[in-house]
């Protein structure tokens, strides 16, 4: 049963007075009492981190900070809100979802002013009888127990329900998620063939894509624009799909299309500054890095990188001093974030050496390494890359070939960004054939892995222990390494018992993982499965 | 700034003036305390603040529509719900005018079609309804012809012999200042034909007498 609208708690986040009121007064008419009101991104962030609201009604557009996008980015990515909780987005132009439409979070609902009560009620009981129809599903989700969440929707779609379409979206997206990638594809295609339906064919392009049909994708991507060209998220996709295929100057003109339609989102803008740099097109690079940190100052979508690569475009169209600039404004917006005084670091190495203050950029080098050292298996993998450029250029190629290296031994399963190593170790010159030395690695790798795992199926789980602890510390940023290593020692405690010492290293290697992707699927099974063995 | 960026940011400003209005006429209506004795005064001004906002979504959509800044986004749609929310937006509106607004639909209809556009016409459709019709006002729904029909229905007068006629797209639609009806019938007719499905094309139909005795207008969508 769906709780009552009197008995939840409600936030109302607007910048007008007036229209607070408004709200609070139609609540109050339904017999709501738990109302608290806001004015601003930061009030609401305040109040949604001390208190757990059940509905909070939100207007997009709020004045100066943050707006109602940027707020709902927030606390669904950081989870200050739960999968009950429901967040419905005020707006007064009906057109704007599709402007915004790239979006990897999404409100409950859009709510079109002026609004009338009778609406808002009809409004908030609908949501909540979905939510709590969806409820066990959701929570499955959220907790990544994705073969839970899958039963739950076969035994409902086996009840043939009347939004039966809802169930099966749900359950194509699951399969996109939990990469099967043929199931998804069966499953949209079935759709389609009961009517053309834009989510649908979106599906199957993702499905396309996952399975590495990267041709085919892109003409799902381009068919859906030129069916409808305010369709964001399809040129995103496209230009992904573009990059997989080795075409970057066809994604970034995608992207350049994509960002005259909607400059809003500073994701967008972001990847496509990146394209440009790697285009060596710095005009549009320029424009695009900029229009992110604009964008970008209120959003969870903030990245020092985006600084850091202003910084080395400016230096190249206007001068070294404009780059010093950025950078400054780069160590105000993150003050005492070791990641980003290392892109700074990085940076300003390179842009001192250029301008031939060579002792100055010297100590910037040694700076630089003392923070890549001190974050350690925090460093996100495209760090290696910039730290490997910026050897490079200071003349430390030795360092720069060992950072790569092991860049590839940390993320030897993640094809695209092997990809980027690839053309970086290319570019730098240091390796003749870098497709052949990153193949032999991960082939190594994926030996080692195996061979491990055999180990632990023979029920030579000593053996398998040692060889995964050693794998574990050449490669203490891989991820596959560190869930398999917990694995096994789990699997030995389950045998032997619980020893407090093998305890902490488990915990030591998924506390890893999680700061690496905390979405990881593998590493909420490996969760559950210390949950469970704790328990015993 | 562009202009349609000027003329965004100003409707947003003006949607909120209308909000305030329409809500505060809401408040003293539904509150027993206010002591205003004078209802239809105020239903008359609510009607108008209405009408004033159905204006503006129509303004700026045609503009969209005719910058091609707007594509219709067709979702999967739970009409029975979709329709229960149209009659939530208009209730207290036919109520004040002393207008019996029913709906009719089978709970299990699923269409597609996007639910902004169409909500809009099928709000400007009530509204217009509720100044012609004498006491009833009708919305249905229903899969017809392999079409998703609305129809919206009144018992008042009906349209006028050669409205009828003239509404098609190629019968032109006359002088658009003529009144506020053609505007209303072109935009429900341009966001009929954003439509579509395989070959098949959404379109409006203009009829008399069809459920109730005064004019029905019907949106066919495929």
């Amino acid at each position: 049963m769906a709780p009552r609208i009197e008995q939840l708690s409600f936030l109302i986040v607007d910048d007008y007075a007036d229209m607070r009121g408004v709200l609070r007064n139609m609540l109050q008419s339904f017999g709501v009492t738990d109302i608290d009101s806001v004015a601003n991104g930061r009030e609401a962030i305040a109040h949604i981190e001390s208190k757990r609201y059940d509905v909070i009604l939100c207007d997009y557009n709020l004045g100066d900070g943050r707006d109602g996008q940027q707020i709902l980015e927030e606390v669904r990515a950081r989870k200050l809100i739960g999968v009950s909780s429901i967040f419905v987005m005020i707006t007064a132009e009906n057109t704007l979802l599709m402007v915004m439409g790239a979006v990897e979070y999404e409100p409950d609902s859009y709510l079109t002013k002026p609004f009338t009560k009778d609406l808002l009620a009809q409004r908030l009981e609908r949501l909540l009888s979905k939510k709590s129809d969806l409820r066990e599903i959701e929570q499955a989700i959220d907790g990544r127990d994705y073969e839970r969440a899958n039963e739950l929707l076969d035994q409902r779609i086996a009840e043939n329900p009347r939004n039966l379409n809802e169930f099966i979206k749900l359950k194509a997206e699951l399969a996109l998620k939990a990469g099967a990638y043929d199931q998804a594809e069966a499953i949209y295609s079935g759709v389609l063939a009961q009517r053309e339906i834009a989510w649908a064919r979106m599906g199957i392009g993702k499905a396309y894509y996952g399975n590495r049909r990267y041709a085919e994708a892109a003409q799902v991507f381009q068919g859906l624009i030129d069916g409808n060209e305010r369709f964001m998220v399809a040129y995103d996709w496209l230009a992904r799909t573009q990059q997989a295929l080795d075409e970057p100057e066809a994604a970034q003109k995608v992207l350049e299309a994509a960002t005259a339609h909607s400059a809003k989102a500073v994701v967008r803008q972001r990847a496509l500054g990146e394209l440009a740099l790697r285009n060596r097109d710095e005009k549009v690079a320029e424009r695009a890095f900029s229009q992110a940190i604009r964008l970008g100052r209120h959003s969870i979508y903030k990245h020092p990188s985006i600084y850091a690569n202003l910084a080395r475009v400016k230096a190249v169209t206007s001068s070294g001093d404009a780059a010093m600039m950025v950078l400054r404004d780069l160590k105000k917006a993150y003050k005492g974030d070791k990641e980003a005084s290392l892109y700074a670091a990085m940076t300003e190495a390179v842009i001192q050496e250029d301008m031939d203050h060579g002792e100055r950029a010297r100590k910037c080098m040694v700076e630089a390494h003392e923070l890549y050292k001190e974050l350690g298996t925090q460093a996100a993998p495209e760090l290696a890359l910039d730290m490997a450029r910026t050897c490079n250029r200071m003349g430390e190629t030795g360092r720069a070939s060992e950072l790569l290296h092991q860049a590839v031994k940390n993320n030897h399963s993640d094809e695209l960004f092997l990809k980027e190593v690839g053309a970086t170790m290319g570019d730098l010159g240091l390796a003749e054939d870098p497709h052949a030395m990153i193949a032999g690695i991960t082939k190594e790798i994926v030996r080692l892995n195996n061979r491990g795992v055999e180990l632990a199926k023979l029920g030579k789980l000593d053996q398998a222990m040692l060889l995964f602890e050693e794998a574990v510390n050449g490669m203490p940023g891989n991820k596959v390494v560190n869930l398999n290593a917990a694995r096994i020692f789990m699997l030995h405690m389950n045998e032997t018992g619980i020893e407090p010492e093998l305890i902490a290293k488990v915990r030591d290697y998924l506390e890893r993982v999680r700061q690496m992707d905390a979405e990881d699927r593998t590493l909420h099974k490996m969760q559950r499965m210390l949950n469970q063995l704790l328990q015993k | 700034m562009k202009f349609y960026d000027v003329l965004a940011s100003l409707i947003h400003d003006m949607k909120n003036s209308l909000s305030m209005v329409i809500h505060t006429l809401d408040e003293i209506t539904a509150d027993p305390l206010s002591g205003y004795d004078q209802p239809a005064r105020i239903t008359a001004l609510q009607n108008e603040a209405k009408r004033l906002n159905n204006n503006l979504i129509e303004l700026l959509t045609l503009y969209n529509i005719e910058n091609e800044r707007i594509s219709p986004a067709i979702e999967d749609v739970d009409v029975a719900n979709f329709l229960a929310e149209v009659m939530a937006e208009n209730r207290s509106s036919a109520e004040t005018n002393h207008i019996n607004l029913t709906v009719e639909c089978d709970p299990d209809l699923f269409g597609y079609f996007d639910e902004n556009l169409i909500r809009n016409v099928l709000n400007n459709l009530v509204g217009n309804g509720i100044r012609y019709t004498r006491d009833r006002l009708l919305v249905t729904a229903a899969q017809e012809e392999g079409y998703l029909v609305f129809r919206v229905e009144d018992n008042g007068s009906g349209y006028p012999e050669r409205m009828l006629t003239a509404h098609s797209p190629e019968g032109g639609y006359g002088d658009l200042a003529e009144g506020r009806t053609k505007l209303g019938l072109y935009f429900a007719t341009m966001i009929a034909e954003m439509h579509r499905n395989g070959e098949q094309r959404g379109f409006i139909r203009l009829e008399n007498g069809h459920g109730l005795s005064g004019g029905c207008f019907s949106i066919w969508l495929p």
